[in-house]
């Protein structure tokens, strides 16, 4: 009996590829989500599917056997963040010196790479809070996933400049604690700010995701409890363990999800709550960054001591995190059974949207630094600015300029954005070009400064190299275990934009298709 | 304990048994078989074990005042006549001694020593050399001192076996070899020792020939050039060393003799003549420095007017001067002289500047510079050219003025070259049966026609003295450790005459011997019984020495008042000479000139090293002190003009690339050849290459082992510095090189080091707006906003203040009390505030700074892999720019020292998010080693660079060959410690850690750190002050190790709010100016703009323009300004003010002070 035994029936379905789909809007589209009718809304959830399939789907992916993909990609993400964590720990025991850095460039990698991380963290939220607060409906297909992004970046992000000191085992001396020596630290310097900004971002993103995570964590433990009941013996979670995997199941995500209830006051109050979490995130999501950028903006350095940078941070931040969703989301799309269903091709149009005219506000930013340069009649500002272009490290400044500015000019085509492979490739693009953008502002400013007396060069070593990519395994290894373990979307959120959700159907019924929910789900 | 048997520490002889007693050959056996190879050696020496070893020597000692103990038994004076007696911890001592130099000459010096260790050397103010300054050597022997790998005992080599022995088996030994030569009148005997001014080791020396009379003693230098003496012998009549005197010189004319540098006479020489060059007003006047060379020096990098010409087209320029100047000028005697000079025809004529020649000999022949100019002409021109100069100098007038001659000993006159190649023919026809050598490495560094490894090793018996492993050391039948200046007595004569004691600091360390008291055991004769009363005494024979000359009646009374002082007989015996025109006429008929280098035939050129012949490479501190132009360190490739390198195809990498390599050429002269890498120097002189001399050492210490090439290989045994005919071509490979300073241009960052002409400071240094209209003043002074600038001086007019907004807060900043005019009573109005300046008109860029600093901080060395990173550790650097459009033929080169300016706004301070540098109430930006975490971000937003960080545990760590991996190097054996990792380089032996200043925090890796303006001593100053009275800290009681150290005196140093002090006067001038002061970190160091003194016929339209708007807009034109009359071009009327306060500080000099 399905109903009663969900792991069943989803395994037989999923044995089959997918969930059989039911019948949808024939539009001579690839994807029904990319009507452009004015007079039809598009659909947000492909294939006509029924409450009852969606939680089947969703619960799927972290009940059922992962795909034969999954082990090799986890093994090796997981083999590349444990060199990461070993780069890391030989750092600690032999020295900063293990990088590439000098006395010119004392920051490199070790800075570029905590903001790009950070700019990757800003999606999750921005998707989460500022559309939340929009009422973007489109959120609910890829805002669980992007909040889980942001978390493992910001993970990530905090990483680096931990490791980056010269003694770690001092790194408490950054926490305001009136203990030690009666010393404070200098709150007048944008370092401080950092730890204070990102631990609250960090603070705040995880209490939202979590919290946005519990009734849906309830879900998991409900279905486990019920096939504990229902079907003993099958399956363990270990052959040799007696344990069975639902037992485990019941017990953790139990213990997660608090003593959820599905109760109409629980509801409520959940409303209430993320109401309020995504109003304290969202002006979070504007400071981060700027606080970041302001560890370049106070410096008196040609090329950091610039006012733009505040705004110009935010919005390659928010370019980098979508890039870096889309970067996850468009594989993952076609890698778990069903997953169009939910992130359709509109849903990465508007991302791809978004990654054109952050792109270009990044583009203007570049365009109006140089303008600035020249105007300021500064020889030294200009010189910098130059120098980005024409000294040494022009590969680093003009692989920027072609991924981050030029590249999302594509998105103007409308196939290109409606084409997940295309919006792929500029996604990667992005992504690359973001982690080049902090290379050029970080390293090309800092290798040839006022005094030419003292200019000098940077070269990563390959612990440089392989403590980012460790970095890059850490993040992939913790998505793969959050798609693996956790529920990917919001599936409550997710139901409320299905056409089911709303009975009085105004006027929706051609592109809702006929009535199936009624039909379908069992009161 | 060292020693296998036979004398305890404190030198008394113990026996174990009748046989030992007796020291019987059976007995001996039994010893060595006990007590394998190796066991005498102090290896593991500890600390614990030093001071054990100390104290029971000096309990002994006070017991039985036995000769001989490890600590020396005889009295030697403190510096100071106030000290008590006792040594009170955590107070260091001075004391004045002597190092000698390499080729004669010496340096005086003031040894600081903490707890009975040296661990600072300081310039001895009472030495005319040195008047309190010192030399990159002087700086640097401390690190010699303690240098680990050091020779540590006596070996002997007999057979083909190598026995650890010791300096009693040697004694006995050596009693009975060298009286067998007694018979024949030392036929067989020879001896070849370092050159060297020592009064002492002269009467040694004369002992030895008065026992053997055929004995050979062979003086040798392996650097220099028998030109100069031989010059001298001509036009003099004997060998003579001149003697400057640069305070009257107004101008002088340098032939590719970098004087101001590297010789025996430089500090002097470099002080004086920058004390003519430092104007303070308009109507000072200053010297003018023509130079004409082939390499870029530091002498050269002063010239008003600067020529690159390889050394036979110097020498062709020398005798057109000289013609030029005779034709104009006769004195008695010289017609024949002219006439000689006439007749030498110059094969490339057409390639001198007539022009420039012409001036400069009008210019000489000034009526106001008639006597009052020095030519000088350097190593690498012949005997005739320096004959011709000395003439030209008589025809100058200067001789007996600005020029005076004083006889050398014959040591120093010898020709080495000749020597060598002498007792080289004579080792070949089996003359020699033993050779000793003391002091010098010629197996290493001899004439390379000469093949003499070949021939040493030939040699039956051979002695070696030596302070470090070397080539000539691990060949001889005996090898003798010596023992380091710091350690042993002695006497040595300083290049002007000036005769000091050498005393010892510590006793030596590893029971060496100095070379007086080996010299003095083999020139006594005794019978071999008697050995153990044969024991070589230095401070005997010192005392010998001098209770001969100055006489029995109150010897001891002098004497100690010479080791109080440091000098025995001070003064100078130069005077002036006859200049015999004829002898000179004859030599210069004898000149051939030639057209100079072609392509096909370079010239090479030897070109001296701070490494010296070689005995300098195993130091540390030398090898990564940068060289000068280059930049390079551990290394010395071969250098040649840029477009030499582009002809040949050997330009190196652009720094740009990761690990800049130069291309390995096969240098080949007169048929032997070397290959090397090259590296291009721009300024030097096109077709000519420069050999840098003294590395590529194979038998050596870690620090030496595979760092550079020796060139001695093509040294020829005719000694000349500059060769003809060589050729370089390219041979396969690359090498890499490490620089400090990759950049050659200042990218037209003029405002960065500010330079000008003397005659636009005589027309605008009153007035810097006196050009400008009231309308043109108001613009100026105001900003874009209409807000009021600070008025500007002279030289910020110069730079970017006159050209960017004025830098005015919105806000009144609550945390920067420190700004200009604190209100009275207000935290930085209080006295002491801490200043700098450095004067660039007199630096001269010879990194003495650096290596004071380096010492007196602790500042760790990191190796050449990871300078050539950029981490380098220096806190103050000298940058070096090359002026002009091209690096072809670049206009000048220019040295400014850079280290942490001690911003009042410090930019660092803001950023630091652990409060861990901040600001000090004397206005010092502070750095809190213990606080730092090490985030950089401080380096980062610092615009001058002068932050250092520990990227890995430099100080606490060594050098060490033992690391995984070292037998996968290609080629196995010992490898370039440079490329050790650095974590598994060796924690720090206890002896390498004596030589760290007790008073400064050696810091771990992971912080930040920089100039603190030697804090240490302004702490010590304080307290000092406060015990003596004194309501504030007097001008000069105080100095930072720059400062003390520098011989051209650019640095001040002291307390703004003193009015009185120099530091205060300096900055008040219109020449002062704050470093990228635009920035407004208004910075506590500023440099006083650099000033030259063109000759006015000589500079082109363009320069002439900037004489009459220097400030960089508008243009004008018209004709100069009129020469100046001034006479104060000597500054030092308030110098007694500050020695006092100096004196005060180290509290040696009473009313004596003779400065």
């Amino acid at each position: 009996m399905s109903t009663l035994d969900p792991d069943k029936a989803t395994a037989e379905q999923l044995a089959a590829g997918r969930i059989a789909p039911g019948p949808d809007v024939e539009l001579g589209l690839a994807d029904a989500s990319l009507v452009d009718d004015p007079a039809r809304r598009a659909p947000l959830v492909l294939n006509n599917r029924s409450f009852h399939e969606v939680t089947d789907i969703i619960s799927g992916y972290t009940e059922n056997k992962p795909g034969k993909w999954w082990w090799p990609v986890f093994g090796f993400t997981a083999t590349v963040a444990g060199v990461g964590v070993l780069m890391i720990l030989y750092l600690i025991f032999t020295g900063v010196g293990v990088w590439g850095l000098n006395n010119q460039v004392d920051w490199a990698w070790d800075i570029t790479n905590f903001v790009f991380w950070i700019g990757i963290g800003h999606a999750g939220t921005l998707i989460s809070a500022i559309l939340c607060l929009f009422k973007q409906k489109w959120r609910t297909a890829i805002n669980r996933s992007a909040e889980a992004m942001t978390i493992f970046a910001v993970i990530c992000a905090g990483l680096f400049p931990a490791i980056h000191v010269g003694r770690i085992w001092f790194i408490w001396f950054v926490f305001p604690i009136p203990t030690y020596n009666y010393i404070w630290p200098n709150f007048r310097s944008p370092l401080l700010w950092d730890v204070f900004a990102v631990s609250t971002y960090f603070t705040v993103s995880l209490m939202f995701w979590y919290m946005g995570m519990i009734p849906d964590l309830a879900m998991l433990r409900d279905r486990a409890a019920k096939r504990l009941k229902h079907s003993p013996g099958v399956p363990r979670a270990l052959p040799m363990l007696s344990i069975r995997a639902d037992t485990i199941r019941l017990w953790v995500y139990g213990v997660l999800s608090v003593g959820w209830r599905f109760s109409s006051r629980h509801w409520h109050r959940y409303e209430k709550a993320y109401l309020i979490l995504a109003g304290l995130a969202t002006p979070l999501v504007l400071s981060v960054h700027s606080i970041v950028s302001m560890d370049f903006a106070t410096a008196v350095l040609p090329g950091w001591h610039t006012t733009i940078f505040p705004p110009y941070f935010v919005a390659g931040a928010i370019f980098g995190g979508f890039a870096m969703v889309l970067f996850l989301l468009i594989p993952a799309r076609e890698l778990y059974p069903n997953m169009k269903d939910f992130i359709t091709h509109r849903h990465l149009e508007n991302m791809a949207k978004i990654l054109l005219v952050t792109g270009s506000m990044v583009g203007f930013s570049y365009t109006m630094e140089f303008f600035i340069a020249w105007y300021s009649g500064n020889e030294y500002e200009l010189f910098a600015f130059k120098n980005r272009a024409t000294g040494p490290y022009w590969w680093a400044y003009w692989t920027m300029i072609s991924c981050n500015v030029l590249s999302p000019q594509l998105f103007w085509i409308k196939r290109c954005r409606q084409h997940a492979g295309w919006v792929f490739l500029v996604a990667l693009l992005v992504t690359i070009g973001m982690w080049f953008e902090r290379f050029v502002i970080i390293v090309t400013s800092l290798h040839r400064a006022f005094l030419p007396g003292e200019w000098g060069m940077f070269f990563p070593t390959p612990v440089d190299i392989l403590t980012f990519t460790g970095s890059c395994g850490i993040f992939l290894t913790l998505f793969l275990l959050f798609m693996r373990y956790l529920p990917i979307f919001a599936v409550a959120e997710l139901k409320a934009v299905m056409p089911q959700a709303d009975p009085h159907h105004h006027g929706d019924e051609d592109a809702g298709g006929p009535e199936p929910a009624a039909a379908k789900e069992p009161a | 304990m060292g020693r296998a048997a036979g004398v305890a520490g404190n030198g008394q002889r113990l026996w174990r048994s009748a046989e030992e007693f007796a020291d019987t050959g059976e007995f001996r056996e039994f010893l060595e078989r006990e007590f394998p190879a190796g066991a005498s050696r102090l290896v593991e020496s500890s600390r614990r074990t030093f001071l054990r070893l100390m104290g029971a020597s000096v309990a002994l000692a006070g017991a039985a005042t036995i000769p001989g103990c490890r600590r020396p038994d005889h009295t030697i004076l403190p510096y100071s006549k106030n000290v008590p007696e006792e040594v009170i911890p955590g107070k260091p001592l001075y004391y004045a001694t002597s190092l000698p130099i390499q080729g004669g000459g010496a340096e005086g010096l003031l040894v600081e020593t903490h707890e009975g260790r040296p661990t600072k050397v300081e310039g001895n103010p009472l030495h005319p050399i040195n008047r309190g300054k010192s030399s990159i050597w002087s700086q640097a022997c401390v690190l010699d001192l303690y240098d680990p790998d050091r020779t540590m005992s006596v070996v002997y080599r007999g057979g083909a076996v190598e026995k650890s022995a010791t300096w009693d088996d040697f004694r006995a030994w050596s009693l009975e070899h060298f009286a067998g030569y007694d018979a024949s009148g030392g036929q067989g005997l020879a001896f070849l020792v370092e050159k060297k001014s020592s009064p002492t080791r002269a009467a040694i020396r004369d002992r030895i020939r008065a026992r053997w009379p055929k004995a050979d003693w062979v003086p040798f230098d392996a650097c220099d050039s028998p030109s100069a003496v031989e010059g001298a012998r001509i036009a003099l009549g004997s060998p003579m060393a001149e003697v400057f005197d640069f305070t009257k010189a107004r101008v002088v004319v340098s032939l590719d003799r970098n004087v101001l540098h590297g010789e025996a006479g430089s500090l002097r020489w470099a002080r004086d003549f920058a004390s003519t060059r430092r104007v303070k007003t308009t109507g000072d006047t200053m010297s003018r420095l023509y130079v004409v060379e082939s390499g870029v020096t530091e002498t050269g990098s002063q010239a008003d007017h600067r020529l690159r010409l390889a050394p036979t087209r110097v020498a062709a320029f020398a005798v057109a001067l000289a013609k030029e100047i005779l034709a104009n000028r006769r004195v008695r005697g010289s017609e024949s002289l002219r006439r000689a000079v006439n007749a030498i025809s110059d094969p490339g004529g057409g390639s001198l500047d007539r022009r420039f020649i012409e001036e400069l000999a009008k210019d000489l022949m000034d009526s106001d510079h008639l006597g009052r100019s020095i030519i000088v002409a350097g190593p690498t021109q012949p005997p005739e050219v320096h004959a011709l100069v000395h003439a030209l100098n008589g025809a100058l007038g200067n001789v007996g003025s600005t020029v005076r001659y004083r006889p050398i000993g014959a040591d120093v006159a010898a020709d080495s070259a000749r020597g060598i190649a002498e007792l080289s023919r004579r080792i070949n026809g089996g003359q020699v049966s033993t050779l000793v050598v003391i002091g010098s490495n010629p197996v290493f560094n001899a004439p390379g026609d000469l093949d003499f490894g070949e021939k040493f090793k030939s040699v039956q018996t051979t002695i070696c003295l030596s302070l470090d492993h070397n080539e000539t050391e691990s060949l001889a039948t005996w090898s003798i450790n010596a023992a380091h200046a710091l350690e042993s007595w002695g006497d040595a004569a300083a290049w002007d005459g000036t005769i000091s004691p050498i005393q010892p600091m510590i006793a030596p360390l590893y029971d060496g011997v100095s070379d007086i008291e080996l010299l003095d055991l083999i020139a006594t004769r005794a019978k071999q019984d008697e050995w153990e009363q044969v024991k070589p005494d230095g401070h005997a024979l010192v005392q010998a020495t001098w209770r001969g000359r100055l006489g029995e009646a109150g010897f001891d009374k002098r004497w100690r008042r010479a080791l109080h002082d440091g000098v025995i007989s001070a003064g100078s015996d130069a005077s002036a000479a006859r200049i015999d025109y004829d002898a000179v006429a004859e030599a210069a008929s004898r000149v051939r000139l030639v057209a100079g280098p072609g392509e096909g035939s370079l010239e090479v050129v030897f070109t001296p090293t701070a490494f010296g012949d070689g005995r300098l490479a195993n130091n540390a501190w030398i090898q990564e002190l940068p060289q000068f132009g280059t930049r390079i360190v551990w290394d010395n490739p071969a250098l040649v003009s840029p477009a030499t390198a582009r002809r040949l195809g050997l330009e190196p990498d652009s720094y740009t690339v990761k690990e800049p390599k130069g291309h390995m050429a096969r240098v080949s002269v007169n048929g032997r050849r070397i290959e090397m890498p090259v590296w291009i120097l721009p300024g030097m002189a096109d077709q000519t290459i420069l050999l840098p001399m003294g590395l590529g050492r194979t038998v050596c210490g870690l620090v030496a082992r595979k760092s550079g090439f020796n060139v001695f290989p093509l040294r020829e045994s005719a000694g000349a510095l500059a060769i003809g005919g060589a050729g370089l071509e390219r041979i396969a490979g690359k090498y890499p090189i490490s620089s400090t300073q990759n950049h050659w241009s200042m990218e037209g960052r003029t405002g960065i080091l500010r330079q000008v002409d003397l005659a636009a400071w005589k027309k605008f240094g009153d007035d810097p707006f006196g050009d400008l209209d009231e309308r043109g003043k108001e613009m100026l002074l105001r900003d874009a906003y209409g807000r009021e600038r600070r008025e500007m001086n002279f030289a910020e007019r110069l730079g970017e203040s006159a050209h960017s907004p004025a830098n005015v807060s919105i806000y009144d900043n609550p945390f920067n009390e420190s700004r200009e005019g604190a209100a009275p009573g207000s935290r930085y109005a209080k006295r002491p505030q801490w200043g700098m300046s450095i004067d660039l008109s007199s630096c001269i860029g010879c990194g003495v700074c650096t290596i004071a600093c380096q010492s007196e901080n602790n500042i760790p060395v990191v190796g050449k892999k990871e300078v050539r990173k950029g981490r380098e550790m220096t806190w103050i650097r000298v940058d070096r720019y090359y002026v002009g459009e091209e690096l072809d033929d670049p206009s000048a080169v220019v040295s400014q020292p850079v280290t942490c300016q001690q911003c009042e706004n410090a930019p660092c301070e803001t950023v630091c998010p652990v409060n861990a540098t901040v600001h000090g109430p004397e206005g010092l930006n502070e750095m809190v080693y213990n606080r730092c975490i090490g985030t950089r971000y401080c380096a980062n937003n610092c615009p001058y660079k002068v932050r250092r960080f520990n990227f890995f545990d430099w100080s606490e760590q060594k050098f060490n060959g033992n690391y995984v991996g070292k037998d996968l190097m290609p080629g196995g054996g010992p490898e370039n410690v440079n490329l050790i990792p650095p974590l598994v380089r060796e924690r720090l032996d206890e002896i390498s850690k004596m030589r760290m200043n007790p008073n400064v925090t050696v810091r771990s890796r992971g912080v930040m750190e920089k100039c603190t303006f030697c804090v240490q001593r302004l702490n010590a100053a304080r307290v000092e002050s406060k015990l003596q009275g004194l309501s504030d800290i007097p001008d000069g009681f105080v100095q930072s190790a720059c400062q003390q150290a520098c011989p051209a005196d650019a640095i001040s140093f002291g307390d703004l709010l003193d009015e009185s002090s120099r530091v205060h006067e300096e900055r008040a001038s219109q020449l002062s100016y704050r470093l990228l002061g635009f920035l407004d970190t208004r910075p506590r160091l500023t440099y006083r703009t650099r000033v030259w003194n063109p000759n006015p016929r000589l500079v082109d339209q363009a320069r002439r323009r900037t004489w009459d708007n220097p400030f960089g807009h508008g243009e004008g034109g018209h004709e100069e300004s009129g020469g100046g009359e001034g006479h104060a071009f000597l500054f030092d009327s308030s110098k007694t003010a500050r020695d006092r306060g100096y004196a005060l500080s180290l509290r040696v000099l009473g009313a004596g002070v003779n400065a």
